[in-house]
């Protein structure tokens, strides 16, 4: 009996992993660069990393919808430039508030063609989005021709920058996003179809589940968060600058899905996952940084995290599959 | 119609690489001389070395996106050796170097079970990070000129890249369709719980494949480095884009199990025309990249509606 008692504990402890290893492992985190780092434990720069997380938790939830979809899309980086470069340049011609509703218009738009490019031609999304990806980095290059676009607006400005009763708006509307998402996921048949698709697409078939246009919605979902952490980028840098802006986003942003328990290949994810791992993603980065370890080692960091929680998640598997057989 | 899609797979982008020539001929009065086409077919030698790499792992069904930095990687290391153990050694260290890093790909993908482009993902950063760490972030000047001769020198009027491209071909061409272990690289793509099942030893067979595909970046980061003399941390960043392009035009299925070597040669010559098609418009650098995205995503709608219509004549019972 003792034997069975353990292989059960060892199961939930599995089944758990995300849930508490994330947030112990924030806390560690913050707990060990405030030890080192002065500059880190300050008020102004944990709100402020903060702020950044928003930036990458906001685009992970699309992430973590295709990737429970069975998919992937790792144009996200540079579609996040070229829409942050196109609408910021309209400001000054139609205003803020209809320039942040045509970037997530837009957005929306190309996360729409790359569900249609995947869909229809059935192609692995990951190849098509990795064309996608240089197609929408070298028309950000074209439209600006490589200059930096300057941003004036103050409402473009407020959502990055601004703050509602002291609380950074950033924050406030990376957790609106994911309680949306969440209800989206959890509480609506689509949410279900999102899953059914990932799990088994055959199944999903024969149950009268429209496949193709479920991932259609989801690659405009991705399309539309991305708009949303574009304009909360560029209005935090103040710019928006088509070669540097979102280089490298589409890394960090499968890191914290995955990170996050969301497991490659579709089928049920972790949302509050997504969200504590990009908070995980952003303290790492942020105290590396200002205990001055070299920044190029924090390239080598984010790497090593992604295949060690995609390796510990296929140690989660076996030990939840040995006990299925 | 199957015959003709048949052919379009083993010679299309024959076809595509003969139009391009005719219409570069007469849009430029320099492209018919001997040096200009031997020049393009030079500049396209990275695409197709590393492309011949990438046609083995697709091949074996994995891909490789961590080839740009494996060059990077190489380029630094030959920029700091060479002055130290001299030209040969250099080189030989570096592609030892390269190929480790696919060992380790392949170890993580084989051992930890880790979907290869993850890997494969996260290597392009660690291994560009490690570059960038062991250059200091800076350019490394390589101050022996002899090296040069490798890249740009020209044995018999033929550049030497071409010579190389041409050794590589032929050694995968032969380990690809006339070993055993080339025909255990299709067996496993076509179907890797088969190929387990009959025996094959599949972890090792996909472990050789990830040291092949980095051994080409290393050869691809070495004549380039030789070029121009000087070792880049940052080299080559858009690279795996042009690799998989060039594999995947030349008719590589993406399903993997089915290689196309000639294929991902004439491609390789393919894209490096378009640049000099290109070039002779005057457009920018970004359009270069913009039409290798393109090129890229309009192989793949070639080849959706190929297996679509595939597909059709598999569901009405014919055999394809």
């Amino acid at each position: 009996m003792k034997g069975s008692e353990k292989s059960r504990l060892i199961e939930q402890f599995a089944s758990r992993f995300d849930s508490f290893v994330l947030p112990l492992l924030f806390i560690a985190l913050v707990v060990v660069f405030s030890i080192l780092s002065p500059a880190f434990r300050t008020t102004f720069n944990l709100v402020s990393t903060l702020r950044f997380t928003s930036f990458i938790a906001v685009g992970a939830i699309g992430m973590a919808f295709c990737i429970m979809n069975g998919d992937f899309d790792i144009s996200v980086g540079s579609m996040l430039s070229l829409v942050a470069v196109i609408g910021s340049s309209m400001l000054p011609v139609i205003g803020g508030v209809p320039a942040v509703m045509f970037t997530l218009i837009f957005a929306s738009f190309l996360g729409f063609v790359n569900g249609v490019f995947v869909t229809k031609l059935r192609i692995p999304a990951f190849i098509t989005t990795l064309g996608m990806m240089f197609i929408f980095r070298s028309f950000a290059y074209i439209y600006t021709n490589n200059t930096p676009v300057y941003i004036q607006n103050k409402f473009w400005l407020f959502i990055g920058n601004g703050k509602v009763a002291g609380v950074p708006f950033a924050i406030i509307l990376m957790l609106l996003c994911y309680v949306v998402a969440w209800l989206l996921l959890r509480k609506s048949p689509f949410g279900r179809y999102v899953i059914a698709v990932g799990t088994n697409r055959d199944a999903a078939v024969l149950s009268g589940i429209n496949v193709d246009r479920t991932k259609i919605i989801v690659f405009t979902l991705v399309g539309l968060f991305i708009g949303i952490a574009s304009v909360i980028i560029s209005a935090n840098l103040g710019s928006a600058n088509p070669g540097m802006l979102g280089q490298g986003y589409e890394f960090q942003v499968i890191t914290a899905v995955v990170l996050g328990g969301t497991v490659l290949g579709g089928g049920n994810g972790n949302l509050w996952g997504a969200f504590f791992a990009s908070m995980v993603i952003t303290y790492l980065k942020n105290g590396l940084g200002l205990t001055q370890v070299d920044s190029y080692w924090q390239f080598v960091a984010i790497g090593l995290v992604l295949i060690f929680a995609v390796a510990m998640s296929r140690v989660k598997f076996t030990v939840l599959g040995q006990k299925e057989v | 119609m199957v015959k003709f899609l048949k052919l379009y797979e083993k010679i299309g982008i024959f076809i595509f690489l003969v139009a391009g020539a005719i219409f570069l001929s007469f849009a430029s009065p320099h492209f018919l001389q001997g040096d200009t086409l031997f020049n393009v077919v030079a500049q396209g030698t990275y695409g197709a070395i590393v492309g011949f790499g990438m046609t083995l792992a697709i091949t074996s069904g994995g891909f490789d996106l961590s080839v740009g930095a494996v060059m990077a990687l190489t380029s630094v290391f030959l920029s700091i050796l060479i002055p130290f153990i001299g030209i040969p050694l250099a080189i030989l260290v570096s592609l030892i170097v390269a190929s480790f890093v696919g060992f380790i790909n392949g170890l993580i993908i084989t051992k930890l079970k880790v979907n290869p482009l993850i890997t494969t993902l996260a290597m392009m950063t660690i291994i560009r990070g490690v570059a960038l760490i062991v250059a200091g972030g800076r350019q490394i000047v390589i101050h022996q000129k002899v090296f040069m001769e490798l890249g740009t020198g020209k044995t018999l009027g033929i550049p030497n890249p071409i010579y190389i491209m041409v050794i590589l071909f032929v050694i995968f061409y032969f380990i690809l369709y006339h070993t055993p272990f080339g025909r255990h690289i299709s067996a496993v793509g076509s179907n890797e719980s088969a190929a387990r099942i009959s025996g094959l030893n599949v972890d090792l067979i996909k472990i050789a494949v990830f040291v092949l595909v980095s051994f080409t970046a290393g050869v691809a980061g070495t004549i380039r480095t030789s070029q121009t003399l000087i070792g880049i941390p940052t080299m080559a960043p858009g690279f795996v884009l042009v690799a998989i392009t060039v594999t995947i035009l030349g008719g590589t299925s993406l399903a993997g199990g089915r290689g196309n070597l000639w294929g991902t040669l004439f491609a390789g010559i393919f894209i490096s025309m378009i640049y000099y098609g290109l070039n002779i418009i005057g457009v920018q650098i970004f359009y270069q990249m913009l039409s290798v995205g393109i090129v890229l995503i309009l192989a793949l709608f070639i080849d959706g509606i190929r297996n679509r219509y595939l597909e059709t004549l598999k569901a009405k019972g014919l055999k394809v």
